[in-house]
């Protein structure tokens, strides 16, 4: 029983992980309507920033994480107005082809820069752990799991209670109806396609004193992200964040009754059947396929 | 009866040879010269003698078959696959293994590795195909993700991460070679038999078929197209041909490993190439692999290692570069002036000889008996009942005209006759070409039966021809390419499309839509005709002569069933009317019996205004 309860805590605090992640990339979908399949390679590159950060000047990863949010918002700010506002209206395979190629781009430029080798921050507290009730938790994951929550209570907050998030939602609702009220769509697209791309520098300022970093780390995590966002409808920040809790669990779970080199076949194969036998999420929460 | 005339007027220019003999194809420069450009691919490297520059050229033809594969499901089906590396895999673990535990000859391997990949592929595609866009692209990398984690976990089968080293016989039994330039003719071979299939399949039922359904499904579906069936043939051709390949590769590279056989970078690379040739094109994956395979072949050549990820660098920015500017490819792009330029050549400008139209089918049966009976169709979508209890006979040979107020749930009916909609009670029954009565369950399957609509909304193939457009409808009852055309020219002649026949359909004005969907319908030969409101933005004399062609199609047989706006031209055209209003039928009869109905004024215009005429 122990080892369940235990199994069960560091499954939702693997989860906060990813629920950073993909309520960046919910945003993204949910807003701008694009699928962002270079969404792993933003964490790579916050993971990289965050690392020499740490190298150059010494910095602990957890102070880096108010630049490396900086920079990763202006990169997807950047990446939204210089290549996908001009595909908005393109076929959406060259929308597909887009972000697959500037993921293939940053990856081999990763490649180039840094080489193929694990880079990773000084040890630090963060990888330490508390034992509560007889029970190991890391400590950097309990960092993560407050961010996250703080993370999905502070967008909620931002998107009923503020002028921007009424237009930003009234935008993902509809875009037509959007620009005939006046809001500055495009406008909205960059900041939306920038704050979820911010959500993957927090992450990997989170991520940094926990895993080393190499060129391939983006695909690693996202492809687990992209399951998270089809469990919780695609479209709902809200269905993104218990996604994540599940697919911590199921990570945590079957890692240990199953086989460790097997979990990701496991959610892959749950991600597949939720494709395509509820497409709107577990809790239906979206559309998902449409 | 200008549906036969039209097709006896027009002369065929220029008698038709039987077929054309191989000799005076080879004399068309678009033939020789693609032959040269292909021939290149061995000449060059044979040449040359250089152990690398084979190695460069077995890389492009491998690529260039990969790529060419791949175009048949993503290019002309439009489904992105960024998992095709699983039928690659496949055709290169079961050929290995085959020879390692039985001895079997990789040729032999290869036709298993084929026909198991084309199987996978139907088990992948089936439930896959019901996903849009990037979720269909997200699917497949899943399943390329959970194979090549499985191989790595059974490493007793594989051998896992640490590989499989394939049993060296040297010899052309064994697939293994001292001589490096036999690999490549092993590879030009594939390469050719990709583009061989690939071409057959573009200028085939096929071929336009699939790219209707890439274009526009509901339309397909429309045409009788059953569109999982024709996605299914295209993924399962192009696993076995993606599996061919992946055996020799892995007989070239004699060393198989879970992450370069089900690589998704790789899978990348291989769509990557068909967009930047020319998605959807025969040559474009080929060209797109020539152009940039070498460039990161003699970047890797000269640098070595230090180029490590430079390769991969220069595929991700050109990728996006091609989105950016040239978002149809190179071929898609620069392919029609080149072709141009070619057809100056010697032997070039030809044209296609007309093919004189088959005869149309001749509608058999006893006019006025009934053909299609709907009994007490209900449609509900939440809390709205859009189609009430609505029952309906139509008869053979007649015209029956659907009026009602805007929202009164007519184009709902339409959508259910026609497949379109299932409803929620009641039943709809066809008499068949075979004197049977039938209860088809899908579109496709309705207009087999000879069911033709049209969509209110124009629903064209914007990307395709006019002609292409009507060719698509012809399909249903012509399997030849020729006939296909030669019906289509002989409706579009009819429907007044033929000084626009090659025009792109998508830049068509309304009024030449609305006709162009009439046409598309027209050409599946239908028995039953449902229009719906294909006189709104016509112009008078338009809309004069659409009533004297529906009029025309009536006396071949066909039974026609219209909803119509225009209330001069549906009341002057139909031979009974029924009135629809708020999903309930409320009035049938002869035309101008129902038009005095007190309840189908007051459904016009209101109580206040019946009450007012005091009628």
């Amino acid at each position: 029983m122990d080892v369940l309860i235990q199994l069960v805590l560091n499954g939702i605090l693997l989860g906060s992980m990813y629920a950073i992640i993909s309520v960046g990339l919910t945003l993204i979908f949910g807003i701008v309507r694009v699928v962002n399949f270079a969404h792993g390679e933003f964490l790579m590159v916050g993971m990289y920033a965050a690392y020499l950060l740490a190298a150059k000047f010494g910095l602990h990863p957890y102070a880096s994480a108010i630049p490396v949010v900086l920079l990763l918002f202006a990169l997807g700010a950047l990446v939204q107005r210089f290549l996908i506002q001009p595909l908005l209206s393109a076929d959406e395979h060259i929308q597909i082809f887009a972000t697959v190629g500037l993921s293939t781009a940053l990856v081999n430029l990763a490649l180039l820069l840094f080489g193929a080798d694990l880079y990773s921050v000084p040890p630090s507290a963060a990888q330490g752990s508390v034992q509560v009730a007889g029970f190991t938790l890391v400590k950097g994951q309990i960092v993560m799991f407050v961010c996250a929550l703080a993370l999905v209570a502070g967008l909620h907050l931002f998107m009923q209670s503020t002028a921007l998030g009424r237009a930003i939602r009234a935008t993902a609702q509809n875009r037509n109806a959007a620009l005939l009220m006046g809001v500055k769509v495009d406008k909205i697209y960059v900041i939306a396609f920038g704050m979820g791309a911010a959500c993957v520098g927090l992450a990997s300022a989170l991520v940094m004193p926990l895993y080393p970093v190499t060129p391939t780390i983006g695909t690693y995590f996202v492809l687990t992200a992209f399951v998270v966002v089809v469990l919780g409808g695609m479209r709902s920040m809200y269905g993104a964040f218990f996604g994540a809790m599940i697919i911590g669990l199921v990570d945590s779970l079957s890692g240990y009754y199953i086989a460790p080199d097997l979990k990701e076949v496991v959610y892959f194969a749950l991600f597949l059947l939720i494709l395509i036998f509820k497409p709107t999420g577990l809790f239906g929460l979206g559309r998902g396929t449409e | 009866m200008s549906l036969h005339d039209s097709s006896l007027k027009a002369t065929p220019t220029a008698p038709t040879p039987g077929g054309l003999s191989v000799l005076s194809r080879l004399t068309d420069p678009r033939v020789y010269c693609a032959l040269i450009a292909l021939s290149l691919l061995v000449i060059i490297p044979a040449w040359s003698g250089s152990t690398f520059m084979v190695h460069v050229f077995v890389t492009i033809c491998v690529f260039g078959a990969l790529s060419t594969a791949w175009n048949i499901l993503g290019g002309y089906a439009g489904q992105l696959s960024l998992g095709h590396t699983v039928f690659y895999g496949l055709g290169g673990y079961t050929a290995a293994l085959l020879l390692t535990h039985f001895g079997l000859s990789p040729w032999i391997g290869m036709i298993a590795g084929a026909a198991l990949a084309a199987l996978v592929s139907l088990g992948i595609g089936y439930p896959c195909f019901r996903l849009r866009g990037p979720f269909f692209s997200l699917a497949t990398i899943a399943f390329l993700e959970v194979v090549r984690l499985l191989s790595i976990h059974f490493n007793g089968v594989t051998g896992g991460s640490a590989g499989l080293v394939v049993p060296l016989q040297i010899g052309w039994p064994w697939m293994i070679f001292r001589d490096k330039i036999n690999y490549l003719y092993i590879a030009f071979g594939l390469l050719v038999l990709s583009l061989a299939v690939s071409y057959a399949i573009r200028h085939s039922r096929l071929g336009y078929s699939l790219t209707a359904v890439r274009e526009r499904d509901s339309a397909a579906q429309a045409a009788g197209i059953n569109i999982n069936g024709v996605k299914l043939w295209a993924m399962a051709i192009s696993a076995a041909l993606t599996a061919l390949v992946g055996t020799f590769h892995a007989m070239y590279m004699t060393f198989l490993e879970p992450a370069t056989l089900f690589s998704l970078a790789t899978a990348i690379e291989i769509a990557m190439f068909a967009l930047i040739g020319g998605l959807g094109t025969v040559a474009g994956p080929l060209l797109g692999t020539v152009l940039v395979v070498p460039l990161a072949e003699l970047a890797r050549g000269w640098l070595g290692a230090s180029a490590n990820g430079l390769h991969g660098f220069v595929y991700g920015s050109v990728l996006v570069i091609i989105t950016l500017t040239l978002p149809g490819g190179l071929v898609g792009t620069f392919g029609p002036f080149v072709v141009r330029l070619i057809d100056r050549l010697p032997g070039g400008g030809r044209t296609r000889a007309d093919v004189v139209a088959p005869a149309t089918k001749i509608i058999t049966g006893t006019p006025g008996e009934v053909v299609l009976k709907a009994q007490n169709l209900v449609k509900r979508f939440g809390g709205l009942t859009a189609t009430d209890n609505v029952s309906l006979t139509l008869k053979r040979g007649e015209i029956l005209g659907v009026i009602g107020p805007n929202g009164a749930g007519k184009t709902t009916v339409f959508a259910q006759l026609s497949g379109f909609l299932t409803p929620n009670a009641g039943t709809i029954e066809i008499l068949g070409p075979d004197g049977k009565w039938h209860q088809p369950s899908a579109p496709d399957a309705f207009a087999r039966l000879g069911i033709g609509r049209t969509f209110q909304i124009v629903q064209p193939f914007g990307k395709l021809s006019v002609l292409e457009n009507i060719m698509i409808g012809a399909f249903l009852r012509h399997r030849s390419v020729d006939d296909a055309r030669a019906v289509a020219l002989r409706v579009a002649r009819l429907m007044g499309l033929d000084d626009v026949k090659d025009v792109e359909a998508g830049t068509l004005p309304i009024g030449g839509l609305k006709r162009l969907e009439v046409a598309r319908t027209l050409a599946t030969e239908p028995s039953i005709l449902l229009l719906d409101e294909v006189m709104a933005g016509q112009s008078q004399s338009d809309t004069l002569k659409m009533v004297e062609l529906i009029r025309a199609i009536r006396d071949t047989g066909v039974t026609v069933i219209a909803i119509e706006h225009n209330m001069q031209a549906i009341m002057s055209l139909s031979d009974r009317i029924v009135v629809i209003d708020s999903g309930k039928v409320i009035a049938e009869g002869k035309p101008d019996a129902v038009v005095r109905e007190r309840r189908v004024i007051e459904a016009y215009l209101g109580e206040d205004f019946v009450d007012a005429q005091g009628l």
